[in-house]
């Protein structure tokens, strides 16, 4: 495979944290979490992320055809995002395996307890959750899992809808704690004022 | 809590009952795509006929307990009403929210209990505007009999003036949304212009009994043509006596209505000549606007500085608990509706970071969303957005609104 040939869409969630959809599997066998340059040896995508010059990265998670990237640099996403996009390119074009298989020992409990979660919530969100928002357009993307609370952006039909927060909290929530019920709190990162096609549009006053 | 899936409020009134630990269903007047996977937590209820929507909560309540309804808006007020009688939860009369909502009904029995409001008289939709206009008086303002947020409210100052205004909320009579609501919307109401200051008085109402929670001014003089929202500030400006008499006044209105329980949305005029009932709604302020009110609690366990949203004393009214002593807290606030700055399809909003970095400013919020049509007033209803300000003093509050405002620049395409 030609590395160029592979596309790559970024999805930034805010000024510290971007998702990164890629055309071609990264890793499916769940979750994978990276905190620290170290914790990213043997699996050249992490390595190739982490050794990014000036962009100070903090986490790098892999899933499925996805890795989003947590950095500390206040340099915008615009900058960043192009040094991720090649770093992705040269850990395919490297031969090398992109993501290591997880290690035997145990991780620290927490870190492996949100992975844990993320591959269930990720799994609930795909089997239910979407197929559900879908009928009005919609699209809930899970963005990660932090000491059990759940970060997820709404898209299409949800994103500024204006009943949003009744989607999120009397469904989406409503089904993590009947399914997953060691998710501690649901976040939404969702940028709703940039939401192009609502599915309601708030009118009345 | 009954949410129209038009509502500017779903997220604080589900904020409001997270944070008071209920058990929430939520109806809609359309499903929720999640309704059948959470039937205790979401509902469907026919918004138009309220004695319907009650027919279908009570057969909800036989399976699912509820002990508290709230409408939020003019037409779940009288479904809210109508679900309350129907179990025999606290609430208003139907009748006394069904004349609330209607402004001719609301005219009449106001004017019958002797609360003073403008003059007015009701006509048909098919009526020569021409004839008409010779038999009104001027300056007058013409309104629908149901609509919201000054939708087809227009002023007129000359028989020429009248006949466009006539056509005019004509065609917005037969839009369908409009249309859909059946027989109110084939009449128009004319009144007279009641020139003067407006304020708006949020309130509560207990067993017929009105708890003030803010008294808003309206800094910016709504003399029309068109009747669009700007600025509200609380704490009034007003001497003690003049906040007092409006508040009185709001209470003789509410009891005309029939009105006894839950919150209390009140306009009025005020000028040399006394004060005048504009409306009184069975509902919370519109639109976002209740983010700037905050109360303080005092009541058994509470923590120094717990602040409660209005939201939160709504809901819990609802429920039936007895009102804890609610004091808006001591900080000056304000809001603006931002104006729709020109027709068009809304394309970008740019400043909205300087005018958050506006000394006061705590929040804007852009509510239309890029490829939104912009409609103006009276054909339109939606603000594209809102300003919060909170600080010392009413005045630094007011400029710091003005000021967030200029820094915004709306991107809009010509229709």
């Amino acid at each position: 495979m030609n590395p160029a040939d592979i596309r790559i869409t970024a999805e930034p969630v805010d000024v510290g944290r971007c998702k990164f959809v890629v055309s071609e599997p990264l890793y499916e066998a769940g979750v994978r979490r990276f905190t620290s340059a170290a914790d990213a040896a043997g699996s050249a995508l992490a390595e190739a992320i982490f050794a990014i010059p000036g962009a100070e990265v903090a986490e790098v998670i892999v899933a499925g055809h996805a890795v989003t990237v947590v950095k500390r640099s206040p340099a915008p996403w615009q900058a960043v995002g192009k040094a991720v996009g090649q770093a992705i390119r040269a850990a395919f074009a490297s031969g090398r395996p992109l993501v290591a298989p997880k290690p035997a020992a145990a991780q620290a409990p927490a870190a492996v307890d949100d992975d844990v979660l993320y591959e269930r919530v990720a799994d609930l969100f795909e089997r239910q959750v979407n197929p559900m928002v879908a009928r009005h357009g919609g699209r809930v993307e899970l963005i990660d899992v932090q000491d059990a609370v759940v970060l997820l952006r709404l898209a299409g039909g949800c994103q500024g809808c204006g009943m949003a927060d009744v989607t999120l909290r009397q469904g989406i929530e409503a089904m993590l704690h009947e399914h997953v019920p060691e998710v501690q709190g649901v976040v939404d990162v969702t940028d709703h004022a940039a939401g192009t096609n609502p599915y309601f549009s708030a009118a009345k006053k | 809590m009954l949410l129209p899936t038009a509502t500017y409020r779903a997220g604080a009134f589900v904020a409001a009952a997270r944070r008071l630990g209920v058990s929430l269903t939520v109806a809609s007047e359309q499903p929720s795509t999640f309704q059948e996977a959470a039937p205790e937590r979401l509902l469907t209820l026919d918004f138009s006929d309220p004695e319907r929507a009650a027919a279908q909560a009570r057969a909800f309540a036989a399976r699912v307990p509820v002990h508290g309804v709230v409408g939020v808006d003019d037409d779940t007020a009288a479904v809210a009403a109508a679900i309350a009688a129907a179990l025999g939860l606290r609430g208003n009369p139907p009748a006394a929210a069904a004349a609330a909502r209607d402004k001719y009904a609301q005219r009449t029995r106001l004017a019958a209990a002797g609360v003073p409001v403008p003059r007015f008289t009701r006509h048909r939709v098919d009526e020569d505007p021409a004839l008409l206009a010779g038999r009104v008086p001027y300056p007058c303002v013409l309104k629908p009999l149901r609509l919201a947020a000054s939708r087809g409210v227009i002023r007129a100052d000359t028989a020429a003036a009248f006949v466009a205004a006539f056509e005019r909320l004509r065609r917005i009579l037969a839009a369908p949304d409009v249309a859909a609501c059946g027989e109110p919307a084939r009449y128009v109401l004319v009144e007279e212009f009641i020139p003067g200051d407006e304020h708006a008085l949020e309130g509560l109402l207990a067993g017929g009994r009105l708890h003030v929670l803010a008294l808003f001014d309206k800094p910016d003089p709504l003399d029309g043509p068109y009747f669009e929202e700007t600025i509200y500030l609380t704490p009034s400006r007003l001497p003690d006596a003049a906040q007092r008499a409006i508040a009185a006044c709001v209470e003789r209105a509410a009891a005309a209505l029939g009105l006894v329980e839950g919150p209390v949305h009140a306009e009025v005029r005020r000028n040399p000549s006394g004060l005048w009932v504009i409306e009184v709604a069975a509902r919370p302020i519109g639109g976002r606007c209740s983010r700037v009110l905050r109360f303080v609690r005092r009541d058994p366990g509470a923590e120094a500085g717990d602040l409660l949203s209005l939201e939160e004393a709504i809901v819990r009214h609802a429920l039936g608990e007895a009102l804890p002593p609610l004091e808006r807290e001591p900080a000056a606030a304000g809001v603006m509706m931002i104006p729709v700055p020109r027709a068009g399809v809304l394309r970008e909003v740019r400043g909205v970071d300087a005018a958050r970095a506006v000394p006061l400013v705590e929040a804007v919020e852009i509510t239309a969303h890029p490829g939104q049509p912009l409609v103006p007033w009276p054909e339109g209803s939606r603000y594209p957005g809102f300003i919060f300000a909170r600080g010392d003093r009413a005045d630094a509050v007011d400029a710091a609104l003005r000021a967030a405002h200029r820094r915004l620049e709306f991107v809009v395409d010509a229709d």
